[in-house]
Formats: structure tokens, C-alpha cells, sequence
């Protein structure tokens, strides 16, 4: 991606891929370290600028670093896809290149372990489930679940990797009194108000200028 | 990146709870200059960007080394110490270099020998590899 480029910085975000210690101000400097020293061996002289600003997804953010983004050729983002994008909004002249690949709203489940807890449908239905989300945690997005492929606590997916969503569901709603909910069917989903109806729009119109 | 072995520069950082005592009898041995000794407060300080920074700010290569294994002084650092090696190791690679540039060992505070032995061993491999 960065071949046949002189000037490179890349451009870390101080939020999200922080957290989960992909692009922050750390991995930009692991990164920076690498590609300095992959240079120096093929006797490149191309310069690797480095900095971390405190979002991506925020205008204000990237002032701090218009002078450099302007010195050089292209910006390696390492923020999520928002970020990527987003730069190239705001600096609609400049190259820029994603560092990561996004994969997931997750949480910090344990020390150095992120997993995947939303899937952003647009239309919650957590309480109906104990505050456990179908959508995301049943791998095949039941509302109505479990298949018949949960063993043990386990997905047939994955029976060693993944949970099954609807045993947490059952686990959950039983601790919580709620058993009886799930005997209710759950109607169908209506899938347009996230992803699958093209890209989303939120306008919170008391907070316009 | 290729060694000259007449310029060859080592940071050796050493836990200060194991490898920095083993030190203490090393340190005016004539065949272990060029090597940079620093104190860690564990091996467990040390990351990926730290190891990968001294390699780009001049250093030939780096060494750590830390308490035994299962008798480190804070229980896990030098088994974090083991993984940031590993990403900074696989770094190299990415970059197209030696990842056995950085090291890894591990021994207490009364193998000097063994210390010396890692340092000189290294010193021997800079010189096998080196580009003249």
C-alpha cells in the first residue's frame, strides 16, 4: 500500500483502537518503528511521521494536525473504518490508507480479549432478553432460538470458541425471574432500520447550530 | 539490516530482581564492551515499541533477560516479557530483518556465567552475520 510513497504519517486515535490496542498512540509507534527500520534496510529514504490525535470521527480532532498532514503524501489511519473515512471527508484532497481492519462493537471481556457484543440492527430488543442481544451473540441472529445445534452451553459454529447466545439468553432470564417472556415468539425482525437499509443518517435536531 | 561486527552495539536490559545482580560481577569484564547495560525494574517493562525504538535509534541489537521462569519477582512479568519479545520478533520479520536481532533469556542473580555466556554468544552471532 505504501510503496513508491516519500512522505507517510501515520495517524493513530486516541479512543476505541486505544482501548483495544490496535491503533493507538502505541501500535502507531510500533508500526512507525517497523516500517523506519524496513527503509533503512532497502535503503529507502521515505519519511514515516507518526502522531495520535484524541478521535477520528470528530472534526475538531484533526486540526492539531493539519500541518502535518499537509507535509506528507498519504496518511495510514489506524483509527476503525469511521476514522479512515472520515479523514478523507475532511481532508478531501489528501490519500489516505486503513491501518486496521474494523470488525466489531465489542467489550473488553478480559485482559486483552475484546468480544463482539452489538451489531448496531437499529432496533433493540436486549430487553426482551435479559439485556443478552440475539442478533449478535446467537450466531445465526435467532429471535426465536435455541437450533438445535446448541450443545453443552455451546455453538455448533464454534463449540469451542463461541458461547451459545441462547443459553446465555435462558441462563440470564432465569436468574432474572423472566422465564416466562420466552415463551412468547418474537415477531420478525425489521432489518431495514440498520445496516441492511443502507447507510444510517441520525439527526438530533436540538443540537444543531 | 546487516551488522558491521567492528560497531556492533548490544542494550542488554536486565531485570534489576535477577539479571542486573548476575551483573554486578560482569561489569568491568574487558570482552563484554559494546555492550549497553541498563537496569529494568522486571523484564516485564519492557515492549514491542521499546525494543523496536532501540533498534532504530541505533542500537545492533537488543537482549532481555529476565528472572526464571515461575520465579519471577513480580509472578508474570517475565512471561509478558516472553510475548512482547515474540510481537517485536515477529516485527522484524515483517520488516524484512533478523528477528534474532532481539533476545530473550532468562536466569537469576547468581548465574553470571550464564550471562556472560548469552552476551558473548550474541557479541559471536553479530560477528557470523555481520556485513563485512
Amino acid at each position: 500500500m505504501l510503496a513508491g510513497r516519500s512522505k507517510v504519517l501515520i495517524l493513530g486515535c486516541g479512543t476505541c483502537v486505544t482501548v483495544c490496542m490496535a491503533g493507538g498512540e502505541k501500535e502507531v509507534g510500533i508500526l512507525a518503528s517497523t516500517l523506519r527500520l524496513a527503509n533503512r534496510k532497502e535503503g529507502s529514504t521515505a519519511r514515516i511521521e507518526e502522531a495520535t490525535i484524541e478521535r477520528q470521527c470528530d472534526r475538531e480532532f484533526f486540526d492539531a494536525v493539519r500541518d502535518k498532514v499537509a507535509e506528507v503524501d498519504v496518511v495510514l489511519s489506524m483509527a476503525c473504518g469511521v476514522g479512515v473515512q472520515f479523514f478523507a471527508e475532511v481532508f478531501p484532497d489528501k490519500a489516505v490508507l486503513p491501518g486496521l481492519d474494523t470488525k466489531f462493537y465489542g467489550a473488553t471481556v478480559a485482559q486483552g480479549m475484546w468480544a463482539e457484543r452489538c451489531s448496531g440492527c437499529g432496533s433493540c430488543v436486549i430487553a426482551d432478553f435479559g439485556g443478552v442481544c440475539p442478533v449478535t451473540r446467537c450466531s445465526k441472529s435467532l429471535l426465536n432460538g435455541p437450533c438445535g445445534g446448541s450443545q453443552n452451553g455451546k455453538c455448533e459454529v464454534d463449540p469451542q470458541g463461541i458461547d451459545c447466545g441462547w443459553q446465555l439468553i435462558y441462563d440470564r432470564m432465569k436468574a432474572l425471574g423472566q422465564l416466562s417472556k420466552l415463551e412468547t415468539v418474537t415477531p420478525m425482525k425489521d432489518w431495514s432500520t440498520g445496516r441492511f437499509g443502507g447507510p444510517g443518517k441520525i439527526v438530533k435536531e436540538d443540537a444543531l447550530p | 539490516m546487516s551488522v558491521r561486527a567492528a560497531t556492533a552495539r548490544i542494550t542488554a536490559l536486565l531485570c534489576e530482581n535477577s539479571a542486573w545482580k548476575a551483573y554486578g560481577e560482569l561489569a568491568l569484564d574487558p570482552e563484554l564492551r559494546g555492550v549497553d547495560f541498563v537496569k529494568m525494574p522486571c523484564s516485564g517493562r519492557v515492549d514491542a515499541g521499546l525494543l523496536l525504538a532501540l533498534l532504530e535509534k541505533g542500537s545492533s541489537a537488543v537482549l532481555v533477560v529476565g528472572c526464571p521462569r515461575d520465579n519471577c519477582t513480580f509472578l508474570r512479568g517475565n512471561y509478558r516479557a516472553e510475548k512482547r519479545v515474540a510481537v517485536a520478533r515477529a516485527a522484524l520479520r515483517d520488516a524484512g530483518l533478523d528477528e534474532n536481532l532481539v533476545r530473550l533469556e532468562f536466569l537469576s542473580s547468581m548465574d553470571s556465567h550464564r550471562l556472560r555466556d548469552a552476551v558473548l554468544d550474541f557479541k559471536g552471532y553479530l560477528d557470523d552475520h555481520s556485513s563485512s
